[in-house]
């Protein structure tokens, strides 16, 4: 103690004096602090509990300079030239350290380091830079980022491989590739040196970039010692204590298995007694149609027919309501409802996005009816994930004497991890970084969606809030590493899988080949048609244009618009204004071909439609031979660290691995089974995560807010449960209903809570306004899908047809999106349409369908004005209005001897599942009456007005 | 139905005799037009809220970081990437090499290989310095010239992509990638906007189409979709949906809007405490004042003859842009805080025949950008509204094969240079430096990051409280490692 206090003062005196010098102090002939002297005791105090040898949080270590210099995860060495520079100074500057929950440095103690950066980090001994040995892992990474593309798993150019040092000394075709102790005679460096390898043409076409003259010297450095090669084990959770990750940080709620909470044994125990504490009780329960109406908007997306109406509303049985929830439970429009907000979760999209082109994905909608059809199928969650993370390798599918559907549906299923953004089929955007933005989107959908935390921080530094440390990210990485490997990435083109049943290709074989040359002469004839319109354009608007000019034009359309010479503009230029003239500015013929060529498309589409759906899957298999897993310092992917193994956040297990990684198929495929083991510890029983986080979400989906609030993050920073109890018992009747949603829907919507009014009284509003303590129903707007589903449903145009391919849909130049009608001139439900990145149909974007960026956890609800001039103002909403009105004469007695009232009744029955209250019933006869009136007399337009605003009411687009 | 002889005065009468209640007597006295602004109240429910219904995200006037120079925004985009040497970093050397193999290393050149890249490529136009300040233009940029004291030139900016999608991407949203807010998004979400009568932030399109990479130029990514852009349709009705597609008398649209405000009158009565509920009556009532507004707004038929004639309006090739120009002055008057114009696809993408197609780029918008110029300074709105003139990246030294011609010039993400003008940016200014041919930048280096930074201080928002917190993260416009606010053009 004494020793520190005299190394302080004599810490004071020296900042004193630095102060008043400038940065120098040396020059004043004073001695500069030194690390043994003064910095080492200072950081072994006040850094020292995270920063030691032996615990390196962030990957730093402090109490040496070689700690220092070799800096923490960012990669990059703590002390520069200049105090700016210096990553240390900085960070203590601007109080990111110490952590704010430790006591601050002092001003002295901030001025003695500042003085010690100055003068060059001072130490006794002279730092031993240099004398770290080298190994093949110094330079693995290099070549797997340089060479491996043309000397590795896939192309072996030269008959070279550059993945390990046998291979290098073994060679290809012109010798060994290097001689230990001998660089300069080595063949690799000569080729990397006189700038043959990488070859300058084959850079973009293979997506490398020549290695910096510091990653050859290290190559050298290597070979000159020897190309020594180590024998290092990926660095995984062992026995040994992890240092990283303490059992305090273990003790977080949502790290601990749920367990039997004894208070309790029901929703409305553990609701009752929340309110109860806080003075409240149950709301009482929701009339019997707001009960009807919320039940079907809820898990089928649609209001019911009035027939359906009036056999719940005036069901005898006392088990009416849980009759209704069954038979809805059964319907096949279930999964399409529910199966939606998974796909949410795993960010579905039929596009890759990322490059303007969008590319069309052909048969993502695979995987779409995969989820659905799960949904329907109550398929035990447990089961549905093992098939989505690994359904590769639960069978041997490619030594398989017979493809059975099991097998298709699993490797449909695995398309889950292939649903982010994905860029890399670009030309130009298929480098390393971008690939690993791939896999961090997979990460993102995977630990968010199914394990409730986020982990995205930790890909480039440990974790600020959660005790997730960079490490585990790229362990976790290493789960994945066998199929998604950016130094061995499937191309666009190598994705796809084609694996069918015998029976499937019989029946391709029988049906398409007819209906793909009908197909490729109606492509023909359109596109002669579009070259007709064209010079049908130029020459009625330009007639004075001659003739070559307008062919020059049809030429200027084929080039790129960015390399049209300016005439070529021009001319394409004056074609695009002879399109935007108005419709009556056209001439007939004109109107005519475009009415050809539209009447085209509708039949391509119908032909396509009437084939086979091909044996291509969109899939993600293991390829047996993963590149070794580095962490990347910062995030960077030049920045290589440790190697290291698949692995889980240490957090969820004791500190080891908690799963064995075998090769699922060891006499036939080879499959590393990473991805196995990892679903497979996912969905253990006492798994803390997964059956909560799945609980809570179908709680979400049922009450607008979750028991925790932020669905991904269940972590440190996330908001604690409101019903700890309800929660943990929840996720064990899940596990022990055998994972069944549907089970937890009944539970859920059996529950007094879920069947309480939705009005909210004074009482309620100042004890419980948010409603946390859940002393009533929410009231909650329809999302996008159920609006547009129960917009049509009224309007009496749904066409039901489930799955296949999605409904295609058009783009004015305004970037209108509007859905095409199906072969019946109706529109299918909202989970069938084309969802490309870039072209999202206007209503469903109008009303927040989500971008997938890369997936979506919880939409938002957003009240903005185009919502409300799309529904009064555009054409399609008036069209169904006047369908709906059609529906409420034919319902209200089919003549114009209706009455009112009957009207009403019967218009207020199709759309909100109810009748009238007195109000809304007088209301609406004088509004019926105006209109009539304003209509002069026409009392069809009269209904078609009112029915319209109807469907813009709040009573319509809100769910009590 | 009796014919009826109702008028509808009876009618209105009927509805607020009380039958209903207090509150809808309230209703109906309000000014349908006038009242109340749609998102005035801040709704319950506390910002924090991440999940569950009703999002009180809304575009009420919010208070800066720290006092603005700038209070809204007018962005001239060049699409395409125009080219620095060609236009305003004259480089003799370059001149003089014309023709010339590269004396560097070609793979740093350009985006497209090796094989393509061709020679040196002389400037292609005469460069001259303009005011007082003497800045560099080329002469296909007469009109700019002539405000040059007013511009703050930047020819030190970079980027990280040379792809025109990524570069976009960057560009209007600070990433690489797609799915992230522009700008404009993170500006009308830390400011809200001066008139809830029109959007906070609307886009200008070419009458001709949707720019390069379309409507993801105005996304409000991640933020709530109150915050994208609007785009004002260049032909018929400006907004989506603004006017009924369908035919139908006044009266009758009258009457049928006053029966949706009684039902939902009736609804909101029977379910106190809701606040999204006044909130949806209200935007109806936003969507009925906006029909009015954005048809004042960009209805030009009042603007002097001198006014027009300044933007270039009537004259074949200025006609279109300097319509969106006035547009753009006409709705920051009106208290819209961004704008966002737009040329078709890329006409700076100049791989081909870069002197006529630069030119013809030239001519389409010189005149209408520097009479946006002149006459914001004449209104005196140029104190506080910010131009902004630039593209996703710049042009390479060397020209770049086409078929089998060397006539035009690569992308470039190392250079490029922008302007900016008004909204206390420092007139008469030339930041930063270029090698000797326009390549990369020597000195002072503006990084994307640190434009945008230094563009969201003029309007008094700081880049680091400025974030949007999803799934655990802050996100921010700048990104993690902080960018540098470039203090040397601010005046």
């Amino acid at each position: 103690m004494t020793d520190r206090l005299v190394v302080l003062i004599l810490c004071l005196t020296l900042g004193g004096a630095a102060t008043t010098c400038g940065d120098q102090p040396q020059s004043t002939g004073k001695p500069s602090p030194t690390f043994e002297a003064d910095i080492q005791p200072l950081f072994a105090q006040r850094c020292g509990k995270c920063h030691s040898q032996r615990v390196r949080k962030a990957g730093l270590d402090l109490s040496s300079m070689a700690g220092i210099h070799h800096g923490g995860e960012s990669g990059e060495s703590l002390v520069a030239d200049s105090v700016e520079d210096s990553m240390l100074w900085w960070l203590i500057d601007e109080g990111e350290m110490p952590p704010p929950d430790e006591p601050a440095l002092t001003t002295e103690q901030r001025e003695l380091i500042r003085d010690w950066i100055a003068a060059g980090v001072p130490s006794d001994h002279a730092h031993p830079m240099s004398a770290e040995s080298l190994n093949q892992h110094d330079v693995l990474p290099m070549l797997l980022l340089r060479c491996t593309t043309c000397h590795g798993p896939r192309r072996r150019d030269g008959g070279l491989d550059l993945r390990s040092r046998a291979a290098m000394l073994q060679g290809g075709d012109s010798g060994p590739a290097l001689f230990p102790g001998d660089p300069d005679g080595s063949l690799m460096i000569q080729r990397i040196e006189q700038e043959l390898c990488p070859p300058s043409d084959l850079l973009l076409k293979f997506f490398v970039r020549r290695p910096p003259t510091s990653e050859v010297q290290t190559l050298k450095d290597w070979i000159s010692a020897g190309a020594p090669v180590e024998d290092i084990a990926p660095d995984v959770a062992t026995e040994q204590p992890d240092l990283l990750v303490v059992d305090a940080d273990r003790q977080h709620w949502a790290f601990q298995p749920p367990t039997d909470p004894a208070t309790g044994a029901s929703i409305d125990d553990f609701v009752g007694d929340r309110l109860r504490a806080a003075g409240l009780s149950f709301s009482p329960e929701a009339s019997r149609e707001t009960l009807i109406r919320r039940v079907y908007l809820d898990l089928i997306g649609m209001p019911p027919r009035p027939e359906q109406l009036r056999h719940w509303q005036t069901c005898g049985d006392e088990n009416w309501y849980s009759s209704m929830v069954d038979q809805l439970l059964a319907s096949p429009h279930y999964g399409e409802r529910w199966g939606r907000y998974w796909l949410d979760l795993a960010g579905y999209a039929d596009s890759e996005g990322g490059i303007s082109a969008d590319p069309i994905r052909p048969v993502a909608w695979k995987y779409r009816d995969y989820v659905i059809q799960s949904f329907n199928e109550d398929k035990p969650y447990d089961r549905f994930l093992l098939e989505q993370i690994a359904g590769d390798e639960l069978v041997d599918y490619q030594n398989a004497d017979v493809v059975t559907d099991q097998m298709v549906e699993n490797l449909v299923a695995t398309g889950f991890l292939r649903m982010g953004i994905d860029e890399t089929g670009s030309r130009t955007m298929n480098f390393v970084p971008e690939r690993l933005k791939v896999i961090s989107d997979a990460i993102t959908v995977v630990s968010s969606g199914l394990m409730g935390l986020t982990m995205e921080c930790a890909r480039c530094h440990s974790h600020k809030y959660d005790p997730i440390p960079h490490r585990d990210y790229y362990r976790f990485k290493a789960i994945f590493q066998g199929a998604l490997d950016e130094h061995d990435w499937d191309s666009f083109k190598t994705r796809t899988l084609d694996l069918a049943t015998p029976e499937h290709r019989r029946r391709i074989k029988r049906v398409n080949p007819p209906l793909k040359s009908e197909l490729k002469k109606l492509q023909s004839t359109q596109d002669k048609a579009t070259r007709q319109l064209r010079l049908e354009l130029l020459r009625h608007h330009y007639p004075d244009q001659p003739e070559d000019d307008h062919q020059a034009t049809l030429a200027a359309l084929r080039v790129a618009d960015n390399n049209r010479t300016l005439k070529q503009k021009r001319l394409v230029e004056r074609l695009q204004q002879a399109e935007l003239e108005p419709d009556a500015e056209q001439p007939a013929v004109v109107q005519a071909t475009r009415d050809q060529i539209a009447a085209l498309q509708r039949e391509i589409d119908l032909v396509r439609r009437r084939m086979v759906p091909e044996p291509t899957i969109r899939a993600l298999w293991d390829l047996g031979r993963p590149s070794p897993t580095y962490v990347l310092r910062g995030g960077e992917h030049n920045k290589p660290g440790d190697l290291v193994g698949p692995g889980v956040p240490s957090v969820l297990t004791d500190g080891k691995t908690p799963f064995q990684v075998t090769p699922p198929f060891p006499d036939g495929t080879p499959k590393t089974g990473r991805r196995l083991a990892f679903a497979n510890w996912l969905t253990d029983p006492t798994h803390p995560l997964t059956a909560r986080v799945m609980v809570n979400r179908i709680w979400y989906h049922h009450f607008g807010t979750g028991l925790v609030k932020d669905l991904e993050n269940f972590g440190l920073q996330g908001e604690p449960p409101s019903h700890p109890e309800l929660l943990d018992w929840l996720a064990i009747e899940f596990v022990r209903r055998g994972w069944s949603v549907k089970e937890m829907h009944r539970l859920i919507l059996n529950s007094r809570t879920f069947r309480q009014r939705s009005e909210t009284t004074q009482r309620q509003q100042r004890i419980d306004p948010q409603n946390r303590l859940l002393s009533r129903m929410p009231l909650r707007r329809m999302d996008a899908e159920t609006l547009r589903d129960s917009l049509l449903a009224v309007a009496g145009r749904l066409d039901f047809a489930a799955g296949g391919l999605p409904d295609t849909i058009q783009v004015d130049r305004d970037g209108l999106v509007s859905v095409n009608p199906t072969e019946g001139g109706g529109f299918r439900r909202s989970v069938y349409l084309q969802y490309r990145r870039t072209q999202i149909p206007t209503m469903m974007d109008t009303f927040d369908y989500p971008q997938m960026g890369p997936n979506c956890i919880a939409r938002t609800v957003s009240i903005v004005s185009p919502q409300s001039l799309m529904l009064m103002n555009n054409e399609d909403v008036r069209e169904l209005a006047e369908d709906f009105a059609a529906r409420v004469q034919l319902l209200a007695g089919g003549d114009d001897s209706a009455t009112a009232a009957a009207i009403v009744d019967a218009a207020y029955r199709i759309a909100l599942s109810r009748r009238p209250s007195r109000d809304e019933l007088s209301l609406s006869t004088e509004a019926l009456r105006q209109l009539r009136s304003d209509w002069k007399g026409d009392s069809q337009k009269a209904l078609e007005t009112y029915c319209h605003a109807l469907l813009n009411s709040a009573a319509f687009l809100y769910i009590d | 139905m009796n014919e009826s002889t109702f008028r509808r005065r009876d009618f209105f009468a009927r509805m607020s005799d009380g039958m209903f209640g207090a509150a809808f007597a309230h209703l109906l006295c309000q000014d349908f037009f006038g009242g109340t602004s749609a998102f005035a109240e801040q709704p319950v429910g506390g910002p924090e809220a991440h999940s569950g219904p009703a999002k009180p995200f809304n575009l009420t006037p919010k208070p800066t970081h720290h006092p603005a120079t700038a209070k809204s925004v007018i962005q001239l985009f060049m699409n395409g990437g125009p080219s620095q040497m060609d236009l305003f970093d004259p480089k003799p050397v370059l001149n003089g090499m014309d023709g010339k193999p590269y004396p560097g290393n070609v793979e740093e050149i350009g985006n497209t290989g090796t094989a393509g890249i061709g020679v040196m490529m002389g400037g292609k136009y005469k460069f001259a310095r303009h005011g007082e300040s003497g800045m560099w233009m080329a002469d296909v940029l007469p009109h700019t010239a002539k405000m040059a004291d007013d511009l703050c030139l930047i020819n030190s900016l970079w980027t990280d992509h040379p792809n025109h999608d990524n570069a976009l991407y960057k560009i209007h949203s600070g990433r690489l990638f797609m799915g992230y807010p522009t700008l404009g998004a993170w500006t009308v979400y830390g400011l809200g906007s001066e008139n809830q009568n029109l959007p906070a932030y609307v886009v200008l399109n070419d009458p001709l189409g949707l720019p390069k990479n379309g409507t993801r130029n105005w996304t409000s990514g991640f933020l709530p979709p109150v915050f994208q852009g609007t785009p004002f349709r260049p032909t018929g009705s400006p907004i989506l949906n603004l006017k009924p597609q369908y035919e139908q008398p006044s009266e009758v649209t009258e009457s049928a809007r006053g029966l949706l405000r009684q039902l939902d009158e009736i609804h909101r009565v029977r379910r106190p405490y809701h606040p999204e509920l006044d909130a949806r009556i209200q935007s109806y009532s936003l969507a009925a004042r906006m029909q009015l507004s954005a048809g004042e707004a960009l209805d030009i038929g009042k603007e002097t003859r001198e006014t027009l004639s300044l933007y270039g309006v009537g004259e074949p090739e200025t006609d279109s842009f300097g319509r969106r120009c006035l547009l753009a002055r006409r709705l920051v008057e009106r208290g819209v805080r961004f704008v966002q114009i737009f040329l078709e696809e890329q006409p700076w993408d100049s791989h081909v025949d870069l002197e006529d197609n630069h030119r013809a780029a030239c001519r389409r918008t010189d005149k209408p950008v520097a009479g946006l110029l002149r006459d914001l300074k004449r209104t005196g709105l140029l104190d506080s509204t910010l131009v902004i003139w630039g593209g996703e990246f710049g042009r390479t030294p060397t020209s770049q094969r086409a078929g089998d011609v060397y006539t035009g010039r690569d992308h470039n993400m190392q250079a490029f240079s922008s302007w900016i003008a008004g909204g206390g940016a420092r007139g008469g200014t030339t930041y930063g430096k270029t090698d000797e041919f326009g390549h990369k930048v020597v000195e002072d280096p503006v990084s994307v990051h640190d434009f945008h930074a230094t563009l969201l201080h003029l309007l008094g928002l700081h880049h680091q409280k400025l974030f949007f917190t999803r799934s655990g993260l802050e996100e921010r416009l700048t990104g993690v490692e902080p960018p540098r606010v470039v203090t040397e053009i601010l005046s």
